[in-house]
């Protein structure tokens, strides 16, 4: 059977900072499909951390808050349910917390973040001169899975509202294993709920409600195979530009209204052993070089992925 | 063919649910109350009579107004009818936000450019620190820094100018008796409920004045906003069809004067000499040392040199001549008993932060951007005086105790927190971390405590039906300050008494003015 492996990439796409933090409704990013009946567990370590953000557009430190740091593990399930359709659940456990010395002496926080299910769905898959070429769409929806606060950034889990993603994907595989894909996606926010029925932005608001922007997010991936299809190695450029929202006030808290852009670069690498069947393992590096209202965040993580097929109770590959 | 059909049919559905629960309740974010004008509850024909907050503005007159016969009259009546005839969509839309008690809007107008200017100034790359400057207020950084002890400053004299000046208004309402244009003239279609009110001098006009004076003085970087929004409110008044143009510019006249008289209190008051240069407050912070054997100490990085306005204590009260007739005893000695109770109450709220804890904590944290906690007691007294139908008279008294007794209470809360200079618990527990942010000065007593004590009991004498509640809510705010690690209990509980006694002065003057 076809390997059909590395189908968690970008990963904490979205881990960047302030009101970024999921990740998850957007996983399912790439142009593999499992067959029908496989499932797959991954278990994944991510860290993260900036001493350094975007008020607005400037960047700046802030000893009130030093290095924020944020350790986030998702347990998340894939499952080939359909011939063409994948879907993915998973709920990222995160804390977060400051390095000392910090100024502002606040608690950090730990708890589930936000619950997200997609779907992905090949349209396309269509042989070329020299390569392959995927098309795929994938649906995704997150909520937040327990009831932290939103309105409590930089530490905040999330952004605390519900989040509805549709993504586009192309992928074209040349016979040399070489590959190139590229993805855009539409986020639709909900609404944070505050724990205060007023608050600033860009003048009085007489709610409890913060309405969090809406973002287009960018994907583009150079990568290729080696060792037989075992090894994956990818360099990822990813964008999120909001459609709206407000700029963190000087030396003030960012809060879930902020208008979050970000330009990212990463690496990521899966390996599959040939020894122990659906077993494999991946590690990604993503560094935040550009943005808005957002932490200049660098994230490391660690994942283990195993597959199986409960159709057939075997293991594939 | 058939299961795929089911397929996709499955996987419609939860596309579309999804879209639903994410986008489809759209909701309304408001940028201030909505309400609908409404009939007030009384003329108050003797208002005129109520005693003045300012002792000089009871000197400010007016010429009597033309007679509704005559031809000024009549031609004042024209020019307004025919305005009314051309009135846009936008002039409508203004009018209708306006409402019969415009005193609501300047308030929220008040409590957004406190919202707006409610930032603290950031370090400076050498870890320096610059402190706004009225003399230069572009700043960086600008002027003003909206904290508490500033924004119920703006609100006390904001609110006594709008009290006083209706006070003059009612006065010269009744005694020259000219009725409002729509009373002479039925084909005038009046905007709002109609009343019996006389409509020389125009009390609107005497607040939209009077208003954009005192917050342009005290927000100078606003000034053309401000005069934006007096003009609109003015041709607001004018299109309503309650007042002609004689009225606007009586009231306008008044408006004017009492703010001037305000703004000279205001320019006196101490306010000035607040925050101190470091050898000043080096100097109290070594005598509480001296006194009591602790002190408190920024613990910001870089440090900030000097604390919130340290002589705010210093300012003129408003109705209790010394502050120290009202300054509280002593807190526990560290390491006491007592304080060690207090120790652990912390350590457990912060160790167990209950989903309850959190949302009080966080409710009433009015922090920085936003309207501060006396700018949440004016929001939710605004919501009472709409439910309760006030005309803008009682509505202006209301805002003026309201407020002149949480300055009060804010000045001897600053009195005790540089005269004990107690200090936090983030200075006192080893590793103890907050929910919410510590402020930049001592810690006894609280100002949430005593602002939120202040404003139940002016809200309680107002509005005696309501008295459960807000002194409900005066307990949460005080509590929240625990609950989110930044003050002792006996910080909060000793800021509400403190709080409840400075505002009977004010309640004890609000019997005596003649209004009940």
């Amino acid at each position: 059977m076809k390997p059909s492996h590395p189908f968690f990439r970008g990963i904490f796409l979205f881990l960047p900072l302030f009101t970024v933090y999921d990740t998850y409704a957007q996983t399912p990013n790439d142009a593999v499909m499992m067959p029908l009946g496989d499932i797959c567990i991954l278990l994944n370590y991510d860290f993260g951390s900036f001493d350094e953000y975007w008020e607005g557009s400037k960047l700046r430190e802030n000893a009130t808050i030093a290095e924020v740091q944020r350790k986030t593990i998702l347990p998340m399930v894939a499952v080939g349910i359909f011939k063409n359709a994948n879907l993915y659940v998973g709920v990222p456990h995160v804390s977060t917390r400051s390095t000392e010395p910090n100024g502002g002496k606040f608690a950090g926080v730990e708890g589930f973040q936000d619950l997200g299910i997609s779907l992905k769905y090949q349209a396309l898959r269509k042989k070329m001169p020299g390569g392959e070429l995927f098309l795929l769409s994938s649906v995704g929806f997150s909520t937040p899975a327990s009831n932290y606060l939103a309105d409590y950034m930089p530490y905040s889990l999330g952004f605390g509202a519900p989040e509805l993603s549709v993504r586009g994907i192309m992928e074209h595989k040349w016979n040399n294993n070489m590959y190139f894909r590229t993805s855009i996606a539409h986020l639709w926010r909900g609404y944070a709920e505050a724990e205060r029925d007023y608050y600033y932005s860009d003048g009085s608001r007489y709610s409890k409600y913060m309405d969090v922007p809406d973002a287009w997010s960018f994907e583009g991936v150079i990568g290729f195979r080696a060792l037989g299809n075992s090894l994956r190695l990818e360099l990822i450029y990813a964008a999120q530009r909001s459609s709206s929202g407000d700029n963190i006030r000087a030396y003030n808290a960012p809060q879930p209204t902020n208008r979050v852009d970000f330009d990212r670069w990463g690496l990521f690498a899966q390996y599959y052993f040939k020894d122990i069947k659906g077993l494999g393992v991946l590690a990604y590096h993503n560094r935040v070089f550009d943005g808005m209202n957002t932490g200049k965040i660098n994230n490391t993580g660690f994942g283990v992925t195993y597959q199986f097929n409960f159709k057939k109770n075997e293991h594939v590959q | 063919m058939y299961n795929k059909i089911i397929k996709n049919k499955q996987i419609a559905v939860i596309i579309f649910a999804m879209a639903i629960l994410t986008t489809a309740c759209e909701r309304d974010i408001p940028y201030y109350m909505n309400f609908d004008s409404y009939a007030f509850t009384s003329t108050d024909e003797n208002g005129g009579t109520w005693s003045h907050i300012l002792p000089t503005a009871g000197d400010i007159t007016i010429d009597a107004p033309s007679a509704t016969n005559s031809v000024e009259y009549l031609a004042e009546i024209a020019a307004m009818k025919s305005a009314m005839q051309q009135t846009t969509p936008e002039q409508k839309k203004a009018i209708e936000y306006w409402t019969n008690n415009p005193i609501i809007r300047w308030n929220e107008i008040a409590v957004e450019l406190i919202s707006k200017y409610n930032l603290i100034p950031g370090p400076n790359a050498d870890g320096t620190y610059t402190l706004p400057n009225a003399g230069n207020p572009n700043g960086p950084p600008p002027f003003p820094f909206a904290n508490p002890p500033y924004a119920i400053r703006a609100l006390a004299y904001l609110s006594v100018a709008q009290y006083d000046g209706m006070i003059s208004a009612w006065n010269f309402k009744y005694a020259y008796n000219r009725a409002a244009p729509y009373q002479h003239d039925n084909t005038i279609a009046f905007a709002y409920p109609v009343n019996t009110i006389p409509s020389y001098p125009s009390d609107g006009a005497v607040i939209a004045s009077a208003s954009r004076r005192i917050l342009s003085a005290m927000f100078p970087l606003e000034v053309e906003y401000l005069q934006q929004k007096e003009n609109e409110h003015l041709e607001s008044l004018f299109l309503s069809g309650g007042n002609v143009q004689s009225d606007i510019d009586a009231g306008k006249l008044i408006g004017n004067e009492i703010a001037t008289r305000a703004l000279s209190r205001a320019a006196t008051d101490g306010m000035s000499k607040a925050q101190t240069p470091k050898p000043v407050s080096d100097s109290i912070k070594a005598a509480a040392f001296e006194r009591f054997g602790w002190q408190w100490t920024n613990q910001e990085n870089p440090v900030r040199p000097v604390g919130l306005t340290p002589l705010y204590g210093k300012v003129r009260m408003w109705n209790v001549a010394n502050v120290e007739e009202v300054r509280p005893g002593p807190p526990p000695a560290i390491g006491s008993v007592e304080y060690l109770e207090d120790v652990k109450i912390l350590k457990d709220y912060a160790a167990n932060v209950t989903s309850e804890r959190r949302r009080i904590a966080n409710f009433w944290q009015d922090g920085l951007s936003t309207f501060t906690p006396p700018g949440h007691w004016n929001r939710i007294t605004k919501e009472y005086l709409v439910a309760y139908e006030f005309n803008p008279l009682r509505s202006a008294r209301t805002f003026a105790y309201l407020n002149m007794a949480i300055m009060d209470a804010g000045i001897s809360c600053w009195d005790a927190k540089y005269y004990y200079h107690y200090p936090r618990p983030i200075e006192m527990i080893d590793g103890f971390k907050t929910i919410i942010g510590t402020p930049n000065f001592p810690a006894y007593t609280s100002g949430h405590s005593t602002f939120s004590a202040a404003a139940a009991e002016v809200l309680s004498y107002v509005f005696p039906e309501e008295s459960d509640q807000v002194w409900t809510w005066a307990e949460e705010a005080a509590n929240s300050r625990v609950y989110g690690g930044i003050h002792w209990t006996f910080d909060a509980n000793v800021g509400m008494e403190q709080g409840k006694t400075v505002a009977e002065y004010a309640v004890n003057r609000a019997r005596l003015d003649g209004a009940d």
